[in-house]
């Protein structure tokens, strides 16, 4: 058997002719661009309740960033509120906190990113290799089931596991000690906190992105594994060298998703796990929980806006450096 | 075309075009249903914030309640409930953001100040000088007003208290100081021995509470703090309650020069540091005191998974826990300790400053009305129905200032509310000591006026350095009070960040307001 993938040219001809398709559609399109003609109608009333959704909750928020720059208070309000230029910025950046904050942010959401993509391959070929359908069911709707769980259970759980009642043993602790090894204070030790964030992600999300490879996986085209069984390829074989290569365009579309939002921190979970706990702060205090924690402590909105809208820049550069490096590393995958 | 619906005899195809107008159609108008206002029900509704979970029988007894608000003012009102844990930080962002609500708890010790320096909090002295309500005039003595002016002079927040002065403590188990300490705890050293004795001989606890810098250095009691039984004679200064505590020359008030520094260079507190850090090791406080909840904490208590809990002289002591301990532990009692060394003879310093101060949002929908309920709630009548509930069913009199509670209906916050010291009762089965203590505690003349009584620090001049050592302390300082990390390596980390967040700005804007302070008074 080749060890490279070639794409049989039944495929490759049938993904070129739709390319075309979507070429001559686009350039149909465009020649009609400048009038909605009255059977175009339907569509301009069906996109507009999504349409106003997304100018409502998603741009007319964005009137608010200038609180970024204003010394906000609700008396005077967003009109009324004095400009104080670059001051609210100066809180994160002279905290000596921000380097740190930014690097954890990153660390996480590469290690989630990566451990999220990583274990929902790994569990969708798993899975496509099961061949009673009622097991495979089952095995998927167990995997998937932590994705619908509150990240506030999830700190409970951990709580029990890490810590026990009074912040004391924990099943993990109990387990160290059959082996005679020392009690951790999970809680008052940074250095695991990555890995036992990143260990919930998977938990919650393998499921839930192998649910999306296993589509994936059925969209491939039978021949592809014939051709691998002639060729006397083993099962392993096919899944290492026809399956997951042909899995790299969605994988490409969830990590350009995914990139976008790297600068986000997952506050859902780590607030919920970590909390105010302050000695886990070096490891896991990111972008969001810092904004979070400000707000809250100190309810000045123009402080915290101006992280957010620093949040939301680098985000958006982060997207179209991803995409482009995408679009020329990977053109046939990339989503622009 | 194909028709897309085939098969049933009558249909009609329907075009593509109507399919999608038809869609579009719907889903706009769910669009248009969701983003208008609902139906709502008739009459007008106020919401309120108050601390803590719901209370037992909560719907009930607020049908009740709305009902005779609706009879005598027309209208009904709607509190919501905030986890402790959430308290401050959410009624801090929901006052900052402008929300539509009548009354919130507030005070020093949650955020006061940053409420009345971002203009949210409606100033009351206009309102209680109108003669509109007679009944909260009358039911709250103006000493306690005046004790609660803002340096500005004017009044943000109505007191609701039930005692001169609320004093830190620990709750502890009567059966258990029965069984290791002889039926008594005199002072601060008796304490320390039983909790190791509890904490060697029952496997559980000695003391268990959240985090806070209160139970280490003291205000001037604190839990944990040993100097404060002893003499009881300092209160650190701050400008606000999370961040970093200064403490105050010894002899301020006769030199007129504060000359505060940060509370590790006080000899006593860094020595209450040591002690915690060495409780934590050893097992006499719970080791989730930075991440625990109050309600799981008070389950561990009532469950009789501790020796002592957190305190503070307001007569709930009893009334918190003593039903729940008796179903887990038959035959656990309760008792109040303050461990002072000179006992009742102690006269600790006071500002008289509210614990509870219930404040008016400058934002609310009614202010008026919000005064019109405080004043409703300071009717006898009104005030049993909403803090003890229905008479008969919920409680009933215990002679002419207690209640027994006969029903399910307990713990409404009405320190949030409805405190009024004419208007309490006390709980039928208080236990004897916290009687006797919260009798002390009601009596002015057993505190010591504090020289900084009144003094409210501003920090609008230093804000960007108060919120970056606020930070540090939450980072820095909180695990020190819990005893989590060894303590001069905790220090080193908080004196360098707290250095570069402005230490030194802060702590001269602290020195001049209070030396002005001093000056003026």
């Amino acid at each position: 058997m080749s060890t490279s993938v070639e794409p049989p040219r039944e495929v490759a001809a049938t993904a070129a002719a739709s390319r075309a398709t979507q070429r001559g559609a686009r350039g149909s399109r465009a020649s009609n661009r400048s009038s909605i003609r009255g059977r175009d109608y339907g569509l301009v009333i069906l996109a507009a309740p999504a349409v106003i959704l997304l100018a409502v909750f998603a741009y007319g928020p964005m009137a608010g960033l200038v609180v970024a720059f204003q010394d906000f208070n609700v008396a005077d309000g967003v009109f009324g509120s004095p400009w104080t230029g670059l001051d609210n910025f100066e809180f994160f950046f002279t905290s000596g906190n921000a380097g740190r904050i930014m690097w954890n942010t990153l660390f996480l959401n590469i290690l989630f990113l990566g451990a999220t993509l990583g274990s929902g391959v790994l569990l969708a070929l798993m899975l496509n290799e099961i061949r009673g359908r009622v097991t495979k069911r089952l095995f998927q709707s167990v995997i998937f089931i932590p994705y619908f769980v509150s990240p506030i259970v999830v700190s409970i759980f951990l709580q029990a596991f890490l810590a026990g009642p009074g912040g004391r043993g924990g099943l993990v602790n109990d387990f160290f000690a059959v082996f005679s090894l020392p009690e951790v204070s999970w809680y008052t030790q940074p250095g695991p906190w990555p890995w036992i964030l990143t260990f919930v992600k998977v938990w919650q999300l393998g499921g839930y992105m192998s649910v999306i490879f296993l589509a994936a996986i059925t969209a491939i085209p039978e021949e592809v594994y014939e051709a691998g069984v002639i060729d006397g390829a083993s099962r392993a074989q096919m899944a290492l060298r026809i399956t997951t290569p042909l899995l790299k365009p969605t994988a490409a579309i969830l990590l350009v998703l995914g990139v976008g939002r790297i600068f986000y921190g997952d506050i859902g979970t780590i607030y919920a796990i970590v909390g105010d706990n302050g000695t886990l702060f070096e490891t896991t205090d990111v972008i969001d929980t810092y904004v979070f924690r400000a707000l809250r402590t100190y309810g000045d909105f123009g402080t915290t806006a101006a992280i957010g809208l620093f949040q939301s820049i680098v985000g958006f550069v982060l997207v179209v450096i991803a995409t482009l490096v995408q679009r020329r590393y990977a053109r046939e995958t990339a989503i622009l | 075309m194909t028709p897309i619906l085939d098969g049933a005899a009558p249909a009609r195809p329907v075009s593509r075009r109507s399919f999608l107008a038809g869609s579009g159609g719907v889903l706009a108008a769910a669009a248009l249903a969701a983003c208008s206002p609902g139906a709502g029900s008739a009459g007008t509704t106020y919401d309120l914030l108050l601390p803590g979970d719901v209370p037992a029988q909560w719907d009930r007894v607020r049908g009740l309640v709305n009902a005779k608000l609706k009879a005598d003012l027309g209208f009904e009102f709607s509190p919501e409930f905030i986890n402790w844990t959430n308290y401050s930080s959410q009624a801090l962002l929901k006052f900052t953001a402008g929300e539509d609500f009548q009354t919130a708890l507030s005070a020093r010790w949650l955020n006061i100040a940053q409420l009345i320096e971002s203009q949210a909090l409606e100033p009351l002295d206009d309102a209680l000088a109108s003669g509109d309500y007679p009944h909260l005039v009358a039911s709250v003595n103006q000493d306690a007003f005046d004790a609660n002016r803002w340096p500005d002079g004017a009044i943000y927040g109505i007191p609701a208290v039930n005692s001169a002065a609320r004093i830190h403590h620990h709750i502890a188990r009567g059966d258990l100081v029965d069984k290791y300490a002889g039926g008594s705890i005199e002072n601060f050293d008796q304490l320390e021995k039983f909790w190791y004795d509890v904490v060697q001989k029952e496997g559980i606890p000695g003391y268990i509470n959240r985090n806070s810098p209160f139970d280490v250095l003291g205000a001037p009691t604190g839990a944990l703090y040993a100097q404060g039984w002893e003499t009881p004679d300092l209160l650190p200064l701050y400008f606000s309650s999370d961040s970093l505590m200064f403490v105050p020359a010894q002899d301020a008030a006769t030199t007129g020069s504060t000359n505060a520094v940060p509370f590790w260079e006080h000899a006593p507190y860094r020595e209450s540091l040591h002690r915690v850090r060495k409780y934590y090791q050893d097992g006499i406080i719970n080791a989730d005191r930075l991440n625990a909840d109050p309600a799981t904490l008070k389950s561990q208590f009532d469950g009789g998974g501790a020796a002592t809990t957190w305190g503070i002289t307001d007569g709930l002591d009893t009334a918190g826990h003593l039903d729940q301990l008796e179903k887990a532990v038959p035959g656990a009692t309760l008792m109040t300790l303050l461990p002072f060394r000179d006992g009742q003879s102690t006269r600790p310093h006071q500002t008289f400053q509210a614990d509870n101060l219930v404040v008016v949002n400058a934002a609310g929908a009614d202010t008026a009305a919000a005064l019109q309920l405080l004043d409703w709630v300071s009717i006898q009548e009104n005030h049993d129905l909403l803090q003890y509930g229905e008479e008969g069913t919920d409680w009933e009199p215990v002679g002419d200032d207690a209640y027994e509670p006969i029903g399910d209906y307990a713990n409404f916050p009405g320190f949030a509310l409805s405190w009024r010291i004419p208007l309490e009762r006390k709980y039928s089965r208080m236990s004897e000591s916290e009687s006797s203590w919260f009798e002390w505690s009601k009596d002015y003349n057993n505190f010591t006026l504090d020289p900084f009584a009144s003094f409210i620090p501003d920090l609008t001049e230093i804000e960007t350095e108060h919120a970056q050592i606020t930070a540090a302390v939450a980072e820095f300082g909180n695990p020190l009070f819990a005893g989590a990390v060894e303590v001069d390596k905790g220090l080193d980390k908080l004196k360098k960040a707290v250095d570069q967040a402005g230490l030194a700005k802060v702590q001269d804007e602290l020195n001049r307001q209070a030396d002005a302070h001093l000056a003026g008074s």
